[in-house]
């Protein structure tokens, strides 16, 4: 793999991501209504401020002129300014950005630290009953409602058991991490789940494919261990497959993240996304799905760069 | 889901499927139990869904106005009890499957058919066309679906047609690749050029020569989106912007049962229940009918 | 509340005062001692702490900013940072020779201090005028400020406000919002001042620690002007978190795990799950607000037919609708509720008749079709009904009605927003029939319903003999024949129903044994107004 193919990828990237913001410019700004409507039963605002507004929101454009204006500010670094609360949309965002990686954070390493072994065992054991359970266990994942599990969850460990706290980011006054995690693991055990349900799958097969090769039947003949043999050269070629998720995982975890942040009350971006769809916000939720959208091109550009770097049989000029 | 598809997309119809091709993709079916499963699961479902609401004594929105204010508990007379509003859930819920199996099975049509059509084009024609249509296809991958599909339905706040059309409209990127994929290995098989030597015109290659080899993969590939159609249709009710109550589906029964989650439970463990199963019968049939129809050795 | 009702139609009216409420203060019991943490719970999140450009109820901006004046518990208006009401009698209101333009003096308390330790005087009071006028200054209510044409200030303590015109609802306005500081905002863009999330104010309490979408945290003024009958030194409580909790259900179980120990709505249908929770006790107190079924005049003939109407009106049963709501609401016949003097209690009541309500609807020729929906000159008598979506209680409202209006061969199909689409909705009569609630007044002059050109008739009803009613009012001060209009009114309201009155709203309060001192305030958005007296005691 070269810079050149980096560079190449990145670039390619572009008119992606422009095609991407004039769908999505389109699909706001079309819709029937507006964010200043809410003045519009406001006796003490005059119809003459709604204009007003209007002119300093550039809502009285036609519509490509105020795409091309907002291409031009956002290219220039500026996102806009909230309708609702009138602070930059950028800061709006960052407020809230902490919270979901956090969450997305630790649903993605406890997805992994999960599903690697399960997925090792599963194809290890092939066509055991420990594999037969795993794999009838994932295909449960990838089928179970998020909404559903995190109200069971909240059913069972905060109503029934009363262990954790149903909801919300932490308890006031007291920001220590412990209280933190409290609250924290519920919505990530949920967000992971079906997270570990394909990974664990994803591995498996590679696993399975690899396992059957020569050279792992060689390295058995040279008298290695068997885990040693598994850890040292099936993993990283089993883990080629699973890199290529990455991209889909991802919208998977934004998806997942409205969802769950809804439900446990956590201050992130999907709650964001929530507020600003109630509010009409236009420039939040245009901030919010071209950031979301950006995430998915890169982590297919990683995707892509991680898969050539990780299989030397291919070669990109 | 969509994980399952991308699978499909490496693996090729080898020829026209003859007589005995059917007969061994049966066999080869009857061979995966989860997916034997999964279909049984499907068929009693349909047919409690279909037949149910004929046999119940009650109508999905009939209120007992004696019983309203709590949900009421499970008897002899309400076998899930009433829900807040002193209506049968047992009618409800059944109701709901009907809404739910229905949206899904709609929108995995449509899916189905613009993944197909666009796919097809793409792969038949190559060129131009192919890039403009996946360059397309590219873009609604990279946006994030489920904001998406909110973000339409709280804009146009759409009817239960519109709905089916915009989850339809938000699932059908994972077939089109596959099926252009598919088209382009098979543009260039023999039978292919003879067709094409007899005079064939485009059209009429693509559908009465191409597509019946690539009916494999699609089939699925509409299984699969199936599930995906019930998942996103619930996930839009329970968020309360799919089907709007009091027209019941799996997914605003959640939505309204969630207030009453300590004190009656099962409300929302049913519907929960059957999103589970059902899509997971779907999930088990396509990976039935892929092992049956595209075998990997 | 997350309905947007703006706090002109709120408070509108209330500034004629005398609401027949029962008082609910508990008197002072044993020693209050400072101290103590208040965990609040809001059913929707703080946008800004700008009373002025916040588009929700300021109950948090309550214990930090204060106005000249407030409501009290029993809808009057009591003197906050004034010294006195401003009254006729008391020549603070005086009026040109011919009556047409009035003055308004302000006497301010002299020992106010900002949470800074600056005095509060008459400058900041002229300011916050300007300030909040400045059309720069994109807010939700700039009510009044129009109607004052300049401000004078002859010394520190005295604000001489003159309007160019008549104002009744001066009160309900501007300076009972809160007083912005002068010497903090002179200069700056309110816009994005981070007065938006820490304001500086007068109040007992004063904002700690604001995070966006989850809470804020307001501690102890320890300047504050404000003394207790016994002399203390207010606020006693130490503490007030206010945390932003949508989700009704995480909302009901904090409640019962005592993360949280007020709740000032609580949803009705869930309310009486806490009802007998050790240590919280419920409130049922009476709010100024009802629901009503408004039918749209602009888009279904058939609508525009009394009969089908007051059929409709006769379809209702009230009993089911308040068990919906957890039995708290009270049914009401009259727009005007009876709480208020100008109610009249021989408006006729539509009984619930099913039997009358079919009848008339026979009789004026809508025929049921083959699915049992009625027919009339080829209009299928099919409704698109608008409640405000994701609000539980509504949206269970309304699939009771839906079985009611089915019974007499009406089909109602939901279509329900949120929101900007929902206002937006309600405005433009983009509806056939749309349930939702008022604030009331006790001066009800209803013109900005139901006037043909009232701010926010958005159903298109004209009736020249109303509107003949509201000009009358409009130009009447004597009592008894304002008795007599408000009653004319009521009638014609009842009688030709362009919105059927259904219920009386109350406000569910859940709140720990251990808060004494606390006012339900009817207002329904000053619950907070006196958190000074509040106290905790275990």
């Amino acid at each position: 793999m070269s810079l050149s193919y980096l560079l190449r990828r990145l670039g390619g990237a572009i008119p992606l991501l422009l095609g991407i913001s004039v769908i999505l410019f389109a699909i706001i700004h079309l819709a029937p209504g507006g964010p200043l409507d809410m003045y519009l039963e406001n006796p003490s605002v005059s119809p003459e401020a709604i204009e007003q507004m209007r002119t300093a929101y550039g809502l009285d454009q036609p519509v490509p002129v105020q795409y091309f204006l907002w291409l031009k500010s956002m290219l220039a670094g500026d996102w806009g300014y909230s309708i609702r609360t009138g602070k930059p949309v950028l800061s709006e965002i960052l407020n809230r950005l902490g919270p979901t990686l956090q969450l997305s954070g630790l649903a993605l390493g406890f997805a992994f630290i999960v599903a690697m072994p399960l997925g090792v065992i599963s194809a290890t054991r092939r066509g055991s009953k420990l594999d037969t359970g795993l794999t009838l266990f994932s295909f449960a994942g990838i089928s179970t409602p998020v909404f559903w599990m995190a109200l069971l969850f909240q059913l069972l460990f905060s109503v029934q058991l009363g262990w954790l706290p149903s909801a919300g980011y932490q308890s006031v006054g007291d920001g220590s991490l412990v209280d933190r995690l409290r609250h924290l693991v519920m919505p990530a055990t949920v967000l992971s789940f079906a997270i570990i349900a394909s990974w664990s799958r994803y591995i498996r097969s590679g696993m399975v494919d690899v396992l059957n090769q020569d050279y792992i039947r060689t390295a058995y003949a040279k008298g290695r261990t068997e885990i040693g043999v598994v850890v040292l050269h099936a993993l990283r070629n089993a883990m080629i497959p699973a890199v290529t998720v990455i991209a889909v995982d991802f919208a998977t975890i934004i998806s997942g993240a409205v969802i769950t942040e809804t439900v446990f009350a956590w201050p992130g971006i999907g709650r964001l996304f929530m507020e600003a769809m109630d509010g009409r916000d236009y420039p939040i939720l245009m901030g919010l799905m071209m950031l979301g959208s950006f995430g998915i091109v890169l982590a297919n550009v990683i995707a892509d760069v991680t898969y050539a770097a990780l299989d030397p049989r291919i070669r990109y000029g | 889901m969509a994980d399952l598809t991308r699978e499909a997309g490496e693996t090729l119809a080898t020829t026209a499927p003859p007589q005995s091709y059917w007969r061994r993709v049966r066999k080869r079916f009857m061979r995966h139990k989860p997916a034997v499963f999964g279909l049984c699961f499907l068929v009693l479902m349909a047919i409690v869904v279909v037949f149910g609401p004929f046999v119940l004594p009650y109508g999905f929105d009939q209120q007992d106005y004696d019983l309203i204010g709590l949900p009421g508990p499970m008897n002899a007379e309400h076998w899930l009890g009433t829900d807040q509003l002193g209506r049968d859930a047992t009618t409800r819920l059944i109701y709901g499957g009907r809404v739910s199996l229905a949206v899904g099975l709609a929108g995995a049509l449509v899916a189905t058919f613009l993944g197909t059509l666009i796919g097809a084009l793409a792969g038949f024609y190559r060129g131009w066309v192919d890039t403009i249509l996946m360059r397309f296809t590219d873009i609604m991958l990279s946006i994030p679906p489920l904001p998406l599909v909110l973000l339409l339905s709280s804009l146009f706040r759409p009817s239960p047609p519109l709905l089916v059309g915009i989850i339809g409209g938000l699932i059908w990127m994972g077939t089109a690749r596959l099926v252009r994929s598919q088209f382009l290995a098979l543009r260039e098989r023999e039978f292919v050029e003879a067709a094409r030597a007899l005079g064939a015109s485009g059209p009429r290659l693509i559908v009465r020569h191409i597509l019946p080899n690539a009916i494999g993969p699609i089939t699925v590939a509409a299984t699969l989106a199936v599930g995906s159609a019930i998942m996103t249709e619930s996930a839009l009710s329970f968020l309360g912007f799919g089907i709007l109550p009091p027209t019941p589906s799996w997914g605003n029964l959640l939505n309204a049962a969630s207030p009453w989650l300590s004190t009656a439970p099962w409300l929302a463990i049913a519907p929960g229940l059957c999103i589970l199963l059902t899509v997971l019968s779907v999930n088990f049939l396509g990976d039935g009918l892929r092992d049956a129809m595209e075998p990997r050795e | 509340m997350t309905t947007k009702i703006t706090r002109r139609d709120a408070l509108k009216g209330l500034a004629v005062s005398a609401a027949a409420l029962t008082t609910m203060r508990v008197l002072p019991a044993s020693a209050q001692s400072v101290g103590g943490t208040l965990n609040v719970g809001l059913t929707y999140e703080i946008d800004t702490m700008n009373p002025y450009s916040t588009g929700f109820l300021g109950d948090a901006q309550a214990t930090v900013l204060e106005g000249l004046l407030a409501p009290d518990e029993n809808a009057s208006y009591v003197p906050v940072l004034a010294k006195e009401v401003p009254t006729l009698e008391n020549g603070g209101i005086t009026l040109n020779e011919d009556g047409s333009k009035m003055t308004i003096t302000y006497h301010l308390r002299d020992d106010v201090k900002w949470h800074d330790g600056e005095p509060f005087t008459s400058a900041d009071v002229k300011f916050t005028w300007e300030a909040v006028k400045n059309p720069d200054f994109i807010a939700e209510s700039k009510s009044g400020t129009e109607d004052i044409e300049s401000i004078e200030t002859p010394d520190d303590y005295t604000v001489i406000c003159h309007y160019n015109g008549l104002a009744p609802d001066f009160a309900s306005t501007l300076f009972t919002f809160g007083i912005l500081p002068k010497h903090h905002l002179e200069g700056v863009d309110l816009n994005t001042s981070d007065f938006n999330e820490t304001p500086l104010g007068t109040g007992p309490f004063k904002v700690t620690d604001y995070q966006a979408g989850q809470y804020v945290v307001v501690e102890r003024n320890e300047l504050y002007w404000g003394r207790a009958e016994n002399g203390d030194q207010l606020p006693y409580i130490e503490r007030i978190v206010f945390k932003m909790i949508t989700d009704s259900n995480t909302l009901m179980t904090q409640l019962r795990s005592g993360e949280l120990n007020l709740v000032v709505q609580t949803p009705l249908a869930q309310a009486s799950q806490v009802r007998d929770m050790n240590g919280l006790e419920l409130i049922n107190a009476p709010l100024l607000a009802w629901h009503h079924l408004t039918f749209n005049f602009a888009s279904k003939a058939s609508l525009q037919d009394v009969t089908v109407r007051r059929a409709i009106a006769h379809a209702m049963n009230r009993d089911p609708l308040i068990r919906t709501l957890g039995g708290f609401p009270s049914p009401i016949k009259s727009p005007v509720v009876p709480v208020f003097e100008f109610y009249d209690d021989t408006v006729p009541e539509y009984a619930f008749d099913v039997e009358a309500a079919n009848k008339m609807l026979d009789d004026a020729g809508y025929a049921r079709g083959g699915d049992g929906i009625r027919e009339k000159d080829g209009e299928r008598l099919s409704y698109n009904f608008m409640v405000q979506a994701g609000r539980a209680d509504d949206e269970n409202l309304q699939q009771v009605m839906m079985a009611q209006l089915q019974a007499i061969g009406i089909e109602a199909v939901p279509d329900n927003k949120t929101g900007v689409a929902l206002r937006e909705a309600r405005y433009n009569g983009d509806y056939d029939l749309y349930y939702g609630r008022w604030i009331t007044s006790a001066d009800p002059d209803y013109s900005i319903f139901w006037g043909t050109d009232g701010a926010i008739n958005g159903q298109g009803y004209s009736n020249p003999e109303l509107d003949a009613v509201f000009t009358e009012l409009q130009n009447t001060l004597d009592k008894t024949k304002r008795y007599e209009l408000f009653s004319k009114m009521q009638h014609i309201i009842v009688d030709d129903l362009p919105s059927l009155p259904l219920l009386l709203l109350t406000a569910a309060i859940a709140k720990t044994t251990e808060l004494n001192n606390f006012v339900p305030n009817p207002t329904n958005m000053t619950n907070f107004v006196h958190t000074g007296e509040w106290y905790l005691k275990s």
